[in-house]
């Protein structure tokens, strides 16, 4: 079982006023004025705010069973049904990953709208989303730069809460990780706390694939996404 | 009359809130919701007129726009901003009940739901629809819910959730508040709710925009 963890800076996460403009359901270039100055000055605070974290840990014994679409890791059998079952076979190991922003993101928001400032609490909501993102986006390179050593690839994440696998797997997924992992806690019902954090499994293998159009594969259609990539 | 009804009316729709608002910039420098919603009122305008003639029907004409995706939520969140700064003016006059409301909705994210960015909007869009608003918060108990409808009969009631399974705890809500309050109507609202969900569980009404919500309280008191 090998893991690696990491702490972000916020500088040091790959965010831009564009994008999170785009992340607002603004279309290219249309993100700008008052808009796109709120969204500097909320990155901005971010940056004040203690780094994001990371981590991973790869469980090499995982048995996939076809009839009952599951997964067991460790004696623990998720499961995560048809959909990332699928995605995630030929695997020969799986890491499970978290990363969050940490709280003080979703403390801005919550103040913010608190005061009756909406539209600033909804700009921090989307930047702590973002942060999260850009994260577990420097997780991914690393691992994919760990794993092509050994010729092996990696398939998407997936995640508890998408593509049918339940949120409320999340449970068993902690279950795997040392307590406190990452400094991100689970409530009674399933969520975590921070917030602004992800959970979820990434398999490596010779026999995956990274997909590049995981929309095809999930059945939301408000998703945010899921637009960007329309309007792209 | 009619011209500074229009100007509140627009400058809600286009998020001008105020003189020193840059935005929209075509209107910059212009006197917007705030200072227009002032000079209406000391100038014999009454103010249930302000509400129904000009902050009622831009806010209508906001989350219609929405609905058909022609805007997005930080421009429905600046014209927020915009009619806020226009009900400060008229908050004397409900208190001194002067100006009626059309009616109370309690508001709330059901147990074990933490987000609140999907209720804040319909709060903000059902204010602005005349409505008093009585916000709980997340993760709100059924015990909350039910003391709140206690404290207020006749209000309607709205509960949010974005997950799968907090949708869950809204079933219990829904039957534990028909239970008792069998006329209380119930609107149910977020990502993965639905029709079907909604006629399920009991609820009144399930809409996937806010405006659909302001539209179903309007035609309760109408």
């Amino acid at each position: 079982m090998k893991g690696k963890n990491f702490s972000f800076n916020i500088s040091e996460l790959d965010l831009s006023v564009p994008r999170i403009g785009q992340m607002l359901n603004f279309g290219e270039g249309e993100c700008e004025g008052v808009f796109s100055e709120m969204i500097f000055s909320a990155l901005e605070e971010a940056e004040k705010l203690p780094p994001a974290r990371a981590e991973y840990t790869i469980f090499e014994a995982v048995k996939f069973s076809d009839a009952e679409k599951t997964i067991e890791i460790n004696d623990i059998i998720f499961e995560v049904n048809r959909i990332v079952s699928s995605q995630l076979r030929g695997s020969d190991s799986i890491a499970v990953f978290l990363c969050t922003a940490g709280p003080g993101i979703s403390e801005k928001s919550r103040q913010a709208m608190e005061a009756g400032d909406l539209l600033t609490g909804y700009i921090y909501d989307a930047v702590g989303n973002e942060i999260v993102d850009a994260a577990f986006n420097l997780l991914y390179k690393d691992l994919q730069k760990h794993t092509e050593v050994s010729g092996k690839k990696l398939t998407n994440r997936y995640n508890p809460g998408y593509c049918d696998w339940k949120v409320d797997e999340q449970e068993k997924l902690f279950r795997l990780m040392p307590d406190n992992y990452c400094g991100i806690r689970l409530n009674s019902s399933a969520l975590m706390d921070p917030e602004k954090s992800v959970s979820g499994f990434i398999g490596i293998g010779r026999n995956v694939r990274f997909n590049s159009f995981t929309c095809g594969l999930c059945d939301r259609t408000d998703c945010i996404y899921r637009n960007i990539k329309d309007k792209e | 009359m009619d011209e500074i009804l229009n100007k509140i009316a627009r400058c809600i729709q286009s998020g001008k809130i105020d003189k020193v608002s840059p935005y929209p910039p075509d209107m910059k420098g212009e006197d917007g919701a705030d200072e227009l919603t002032k000079f209406a009122l000391e100038n014999g305008i009454k103010p249930d007129q302000v509400l129904d003639l000009a902050l009622i029907p831009a806010m209508e004409t906001v989350g219609d726009r929405f609905s058909r995706k022609e805007i997005y939520v930080p421009q429905m969140l600046m014209s927020a901003k915009a009619m806020n700064s226009a009900m400060k003016h008229l908050k004397p006059f409900f208190q001194s009940g002067e100006t009626k409301r059309k009616g109370k909705f309690i508001i709330g994210t059901v147990a074990g739901d933490l987000h609140d960015i999907g209720k804040n909007l319909v709060s903000m869009m059902i204010e602005g629809g005349g409505w008093e608003v009585i916000d709980l918060g997340v993760d709100v108990s059924t015990e909350k819910f039910m003391k709140a409808i206690g404290e207020n009969p006749q209000a309607a009631v709205g509960l949010s959730a974005l997950l799968t399974t907090t949708m869950e705890n809204m079933k219990k809500t829904v039957a534990v508040i028909k239970d008792s309050y069998a006329d209380t109507r119930i609107l149910i609202g977020g990502a993965p709710v639905t029709w079907e969900y909604c006629e399920k569980i009991g609820a009144d009404f399930y809409s996937p925009d806010p405006q659909g919500a302001v539209n179903y309280l309007k035609q309760l008191v109408a």
